[in-house]
């Protein structure tokens, strides 16, 4: 049971009503135009990331996927998986992603198993070490830095932080997941 | 030592150099700038949550510190240790929040405590018990709680990026305190 009511979006200013006929009638948004003074610019945000073409559409779900399931959130991991599979991604490749977040070397061969190339896997570490211990050591930054460089490395982040962020908002309120609505990339 | 080069406002597009210096040249700004294609969006975001009118600084400022020192986030408590003085905290008030437990005999009210304490569950554990969302609700209403959840998704998530790239903390440049919408 959601535990924050969600808005009607029938009732919502032309803004929100648009922007949400656009992405789908998703119940995050429902959830989120609860606070229309920050939900315009929260969505400006994801307009950015998703019109982007720094990172395919494979690569950003990729990304996506592996935050969601750190962040144990069943509501973003329900929008996504479909999407992942949109995107090209495998089962084995999706069964990979969702995979225990111990230990990385294990990881990093389960990965290779599933073939994701080398910039996905090193995206993945990317996700898993910044998830597990909020920071990147020094070998991880230098081997993430010299295949991404500044701005994709930066955008690659900015992702991250905002499925991170939003997995916190969604798993707060207990968000179940939409039974038809799918979310628009 | 930050470990991506700064962009110069100078070198930025003119949207993004506009929305640098509404709040101005911090380190933060200039690093994520590196991500042109959707840094504007991410500004945007970010004036809409810091503009709203709907938490006071207060209880926002309190929420900032308790994602940063949970996030271990050097450039956020930096930062926001400074802005919360301004934002009405007392200096025991801020180094209670920024520690492991003094924040819950500190003398904060109990919607502050309340949301201290769901900050602090929501982050350490991902979840959060429904009687304490239950309880903030109450208190807050659905505006004020989504925006709180929604501060606490940002704070961590820009923790992550900060940590990422080590930014390193301004000397004195501080986030200026933006007139409410």
């Amino acid at each position: 049971m959601t535990r924050i009511p969600l808005v009607n979006l029938e009732q919502q200013p032309e803004s929100i009503r648009q922007w949400t006929a656009r992405r789908g009638n998703l119940d995050v948004f429902r959830l989120l135009a609860n606070a229309p003074k920050v939900f315009g610019g929260w969505t400006d945000m994801v307009d950015e990331l998703f019109a982007s073409p720094t990172f395919d559409a494979r690569m950003r779900e990729v990304i996506i996927l592996r935050v969601a399931h750190l962040q144990a959130s069943r509501y973003e991991l329900g929008q996504h998986m479909p999407l992942a599979r949109s995107a090209g991604l495998t089962d084995q490749q999706i069964d990979a992603i969702l995979g225990a977040g111990g230990d990385a070397e294990d990881l990093g061969g389960d990965f290779e198993k599933a073939g994701f190339d080398r910039a996905e896997r090193v995206a993945l570490d990317v996700v898993t070490e910044l998830c597990g211990t909020h920071r990147l050591s020094d070998e991880s930054f230098a081997l993430a830095h010299g295949v991404f460089g500044d701005e994709a490395l930066t955008e690659l982040l900015m992702i991250v932080s905002c499925y991170y962020g939003l997995a916190l908002v969604l798993n707060a309120a207990d968000l179940e997941v939409d039974v038809a609505a799918r979310f628009r990339p | 030592m930050t470990r991506i080069p700064y962009r110069r406002p100078e070198d930025m597009t003119e949207r993004a150099r506009e929305l640098t210096l509404e709040r101005g040249n911090l380190n933060v700004y200039r690093v994520l700038a590196n991500a042109e294609k959707v840094y504007p969006g991410w500004m945007l975001a970010g004036r809409a949550a810091l503009t709203s009118p709907v938490l006071s600084r207060r209880l926002r400022e309190l929420v900032v510190l308790r994602t940063a020192c949970l996030m271990a986030c050097p450039y956020e408590l930096g930062q926001h240790n400074d802005i919360a003085r301004t934002a009405g905290l007392s200096e025991s008030e801020i180094k209670a929040v920024v520690s492991d437990s003094d924040w819950q005999t500190a003398g904060f009210n109990s919607v502050e405590l309340a949301v201290l304490q769901l900050t602090t569950e929501l982050l350490i554990t991902r979840g959060v018990a429904p009687p304490l969302v239950d309880h903030v609700h109450t208190e807050l209403g659905s505006e004020a709680t989504v925006e709180v959840l929604m501060i606490i998704g940002r704070y961590a998530g820009l923790a992550l990026m900060l940590n990422a790239l080590e930014v390193d903390l301004d000397e004195t440049a501080r986030l200026p305190n933006l007139p409410t919408t």
